[in-house]
């Protein structure tokens, strides 16, 4: 046998396989009123897999398995991190919101980790078959899990609209992907990277490059690929909407950048463009569309789109002046890591506030506040937080993100950054708006009925670290700098 | 390509057809035999002696006889479902090697219709296709009998062919221990399991040497579940939901008369005796036997593997007859229940059991 | 030669199954055109000596997943009169247009791209004698077993979700 599996590398993938497989086999054998076992046992698996990340991470070696396929460096290490983090948080927003509406537990958590792990998969891939895998493990078990408040035709809408969707641009992907390895006969980043070098004005090649780039623009929800999430994130059940939001959406990034980054940097004049206009256009469309949401959901999901687009800005205008690239590529990691952790924070107060308020209409929100003052402090952080406004975490991601900008320089990176600048203003205006209304609105006259239920320790749990890590992050942003140094590592190494 | 090698292959392909059409007209009658002794009856007797020629008188009658075509039926699909049944039970026994190869000059001539290095998937292929002609055949009828034995069909037969290809893949890696490297080439597997077991075990050889190294010793189990599997398979009772006569009239083939009738009637002892040919390859050997080679005439060591195929593999068909003669239909759920929760599980058990069995003897335990 | 003839005549039946798909009224012919696509594609792979992957393309796609559909095509009664209304009118002439796209780009792509610098264009390939299965099984156990087992678990995910969603439990305080 010449080929050789570093166990310990992939102990925090196998960690989870084996977390999953005890939460199915608990199911089995639990009856109902015991079945948030199977929840206790997922959160701790999650929790037992941070445990080889940070002795990996002391460690500090890099691994490289299957023929340089599946790395483990510093730059995996930080993602998978992330992933692990915000699932936990995620897990955590589950756990009452899943029992208390007597949805089927053991099968979510199972599924919930089963997408846990492809993300973990896909930080490590480093070729086009096991990004694709990871890829699909991590969106497949959402198609299921978007449509798990079965009675409810909003969710059953959800899970179509996302399965039918998931699956169109799952095979335009493919198809992109089977040509470039078809066109080069690579199918390692590395090999790809070397067998793409100047052959950036192909017609075959620019189809393909086209393919993976809608592919991806589909599972990321960027504009004009965007128009399944809103619908999805409002019918899902909100803690599934927070991990699509945050943990599915950050692997689709994860994957989309390392294609470009690793696999194509030889054809950067085919996507750089096209990033750009992705950026340009999620940005404004979410933004825009934003504004006249009522919902609180409704306008997470736009905002989650516009912050796509935000994340896409630095790359892509170091790509198009082709200029500094790793620094976009730190700064868009770094932007997508900030952005996990304060949107898990958001979607808790969601939960949290339409547990209060039996509503999920900002109007309905007037005057939380005054109520419960804990939670509407909890909504100015993670709120303002997303806008950008300083100390938050989210300044330190917008000041990378502009940082990286005005270092790539050049024309079109100057009409990007304007669009982003005015953008960032229009998104203050609705977060404000929603910090407005728990604030300085008027309290309706009579109290909702569920207002007694207090939000449970779980909840309340992942509320709290949230929210320290976005203060944090925020005063001190040498954390978030970690991620790019990780980051920029990668760009040189590889 | 030599023409030779040409005319042996027409030749291989023709004699395994025309064996297989002569034992399928010969086992038609010895069912109805066998049935009647079991039920204390008489049987057929009157065409040829104990009645032998019964089944060409019954071919010949249903050839001649009006082939009844009703109204309601989607022409396409009813005039093709029979064809579908009849080609695939063929194409399986083609893989099936039914006697040692000899010698016609320089060329040596297997006793098969073909040697695939992916038989056993050819087979499995087959045998899946094999479902089309009852579910097209019982839609195309336009009528609710044969379209509810259609249904039944299609999800019986899915059921059961995860438990065959599973009992299968453990016979396979069985078999993978006993030569170099795995294979899926029916002449390989049957080559593999020449000899006895006092050649494998030194430690039992006095008593050993008197076994056969036939794969059904060590894949009992998977032989339990492959013999069920293909019972349910063929649609033979007690699995015969398709064509239940006391709820379904004839099930899928009610409609169908004459010779369309014929095809379907040739194709369910076709398979059968194919099916029972694969498992007397799997696990009993196949050809495999004493030969005598020196002691007896050539011709004799010649044809005593093929005498001993036949045997094995009858032995099995007798068992599909007295199955049928004494036990009663399952209900429809007892048969998913019977696939999905005791057969699919106990094969794939068997099959993780196997593996760590034959992991362990070829590596030895992981801590050591 | 043969090679060529098989080639022509199974790309022909492969294409007209497909066009039988798409356009049968009755969607137990659709199935039957599917069928005859995939044991085209089938002899396809075994022009290409690919054996093993035609065999699986049999039992898996023809074996069981089109079983499925007719299964489920006839649970649901063929016979029943479907709505054939179109609420999106202006589907069909889009869709013509993007294909006629897409052909007029695999066209151009054929007629003006020299595809030289594609390194499979002129290879040779080598002659398989002796079974493609190890030639699949061997890089599948060891350097793709990853993805492999991964992909097993989809599968898992796939099966188990799919069951938790269909399923509709009758009594909620005793069932599991």
């Amino acid at each position: 046998m010449t080929w050789e599996i570093d166990y310990l590398a992939l102990a925090p993938e196998l960690v989870i396989v084996v977390t999953l497989l005890v939460v199915l086999a608990l199911d089995l054998f639990l009856t109902r009123p015991n079945k948030y076992w199977t929840a206790t046992a997922a959160v701790a698996g999650t929790a037992l897999a941070a445990i080889p990340l940070v002795i990996l991470a002391v460690e500090g070696e890099n691994v490289s398995m299957f023929e340089g396929s599946y790395v483990v460096d510093e730059f995996a290490l930080v993602l998978k991190g992330l992933f692990v983090v915000s699932a936990y948080l995620v897990l955590l927003l589950s756990h009452h919101y899943i029992e208390s509406e007597r949805f089927y537990q053991g099968e979510y958590y199972f599924l919930l980790l089963a997408s846990v792990l492809g993300s973990l998969v896909m930080a490590s891939a480093r070729d086009l078959i096991i990004l694709f895998i990871g890829l699909e493990l991590t969106t497949g078990p959402l198609f299921l899990l978007a449509g798990w408040r079965k009675g409810d035709a909003k969710s059953n809408e959800a899970s179509v609209k996302y399965f039918i969707l998931g699956v169109l641009s799952t095979a335009i992907l493919l198809w992109g992907m089977s040509m470039l390895y078809g066109l080069t006969g690579e199918i390692t980043f590395a090999g790809l990277a070397t067998a793409t070098a100047g052959l950036a004005d192909e017609p075959a090649m620019i189809v393909a490059v086209l393919f993976v780039i809608v592919g991806f623009a589909f599972k990321i929800s960027a504009a004009p690929f965007h128009f399944w999430a809103p619908d999805t994130y409002e019918g899902a059940p909100t803690p599934v909407t927070a991990y699509l939001s945050v943990n599915s959406k950050a692997a689709g990034f994860v994957a989309f950048l390392l294609v470009m980054y690793l696999a194509l940097p030889e054809l950067s004049e085919i996507w750089a463009p096209a990033l750009w206009i992705l950026a340009a256009a999620s940005m404004t469309l979410g933004n825009l569309s934003a504004l006249r949401q009522s919902n609180i959901v409704r306008l997470l999901a736009y905002s989650s789109i516009a912050q796509a687009g935000f994340m896409l800005v630095p790359f892509a205008a170091a790509a198009v002046a082709g200029t500094n690239i790793e620094e976009g590529f730190s700064a868009t990691v770094i932007y997508l890591v900030i952005y996990a952790l304060m949107n898990v924070g958001a979607f808790a107060t969601v939960i949290a506030g339409a547990n209060r308020t039996a509503t999920g209409d900002i109007d309905g929100w007037a005057g939380l506040g005054k109520i419960d003052a804990r939670l509407g402090v909890l909504i100015g952080i993670f709120f303002f937080s997303l806008a950008g406004i300083p100390p938050l975490a989210g300044w330190f991601a917008k000041f990378a993100m502009f940082r990286a900008v005005i270092l790539a320089g050049g024309t079109a990176t100057v009409v990007l950054a304007v669009i982003a600048a005015v953008n960032a203003v229009i998104a203050l205006y609705y977060y404000a708006r929603v910090i407005k209304a728990v604030w300085l609105d008027d309290a309706p006259a009579e109290v909702p009925a569920r207002a007694e239920t207090p939000p449970s320790v779980s909840l309340r749990l992942a509320l709290l670290i949230s929210a320290a890590l976005t203060i944090v992050i925020g005063f001190f942003p040498a954390i978030a700098t970690f991620v790019g140094d990780a980051s920029r590592i990668i760009a040189a190494g590889g | 390509m030599t023409w030779a090698e040409f005319w042996i292959i027409i030749l291989r392909v023709v004699l395994t057809f025309g064996l297989l059409l002569v034992l399928t007209i010969v086992n038609v009658w010895l069912e109805r035999k066998v049935v009647a002794d079991m039920q204390s009856r008489i049987g057929p007797n009157r065409a040829g002696p104990y009645g032998i020629l019964q089944t060409v008188a019954d071919g010949l009658k249903l050839f001649f006889k009006e082939s009844v075509t009703p109204r309601k039926v989607e022409l396409g699909m009813y005039v093709l479902a029979p064809f579908l049944a009849v080609v695939p039970a063929f194409l399986i026994f083609m893989m099936v090697p039914w006697g040692a190869p000899f010698m016609i000059g320089d060329q040596e001539v297997a006793l098969q219709g073909a040697d695939l290095n992916v038989g056993l998937l050819f087979i499995l292929a087959m045998s899946s296709m094999a479902v089309y002609a009852v579910v097209l055949a019982g839609w195309s009828s336009g009528s609710k009998y044969p379209l509810i034995g259609g249904v039944r069909a299609t999800a019986q037969a899915i059921s059961y062919e995860a438990a065959m290809g599973l009992a299968m893949v453990a016979v396979v890696m069985f078999s993978a221990t006993q030569g170099d490297g795995g294979t899926l080439s029916l002449a390989e597997i049957v080559e593999r399991q020449s000899g006895t077991w006092g050649d494998i075990i030194p430690a039992f050889e006095p008593v050993a040497r008197f076994i056969p190294r036939w794969n059904i010793f060590p894949q009992i189990v998977a032989f339990l579940i492959f013999l069920i599997a293909i019972v349910a398979e063929t649609n033979r009772a007690p699995f015969d939901l398709v064509e239940a006569e006391q709820e379904l009239v004839g099930g899928f083939h009610t409609e169908y008369s004459g010779m369309r009738f014929a095809m379907f009637f040739l194709a369910e002892y076709v398979n059968i005796f194919s099916m029972s040919a694969i498992a007397a390859t799997l696990f009993l050997g196949g050809w495999n036997g004493p030969t005598f080679e020196g002691s007896v005439p050539a011709i004799i060591s010649g044809i005593l593997p093929t005498v001993y195929f036949l045997l094995k593999t009858y032995a099995i068909v007798f068992l599909f007859f007295w199955i049928r003669a004494t036990l009663p239909r399952l209900r429809y759920d007892q048969l998913m229940s019977l696939g999905w929760k005791r057969l699919i599980p106990g094969a794939l058990g068997w099959l993780i059991l196997s593996t760590f069995v034959i992991a362990f003897r070829q590596f030895g335990v992981p801590w050591g | 030669m043969v090679e060529t003839i098989i080639f022509v005549l199974m790309g022909l039946a492969a294409i007209a199954g497909a066009i039988t798909v798409v356009m049968a009224r009755n969607p137990v012919y659709s199935a039957i055109g599917l069928l005859g696509t995939l044991f085209a594609v089938a002899v396809l792979y075994v022009l290409q000596l690919a054996h093993f992957v035609a065999a699986v393309q049999v039992i898996v796609y023809a074996g069981a997943v089109l079983t499925l559909f007719l299964f489920v095509i006839m649970l649901i009664g063929v016979d029943k009169e479907e709505n054939r209304e179109e609420n999106l009118r202006f589907q069909r002439p889009v869709v013509g247009v993007l294909a006629g796209v897409i052909v007029v780009m695999a066209a151009a792509l054929t007629a003006f791209g020299d595809f030289d610098w594609v390194p499979a264009s002129g290879a040779v390939i080598p002659e398989v004698t002796n079974g493609t299965i190890q030639a699949v099984a061997e890089p599948l156990f060891t350097d793709w077993v990853l993805a492999f087992e991964a992909t097993a678990l989809l599968l898992t995910i796939a099966a188990a979700g799919a069951i938790a969603l269909a399923h509709y439990r009758r009594r909620e305080s005793t069932d599991g």
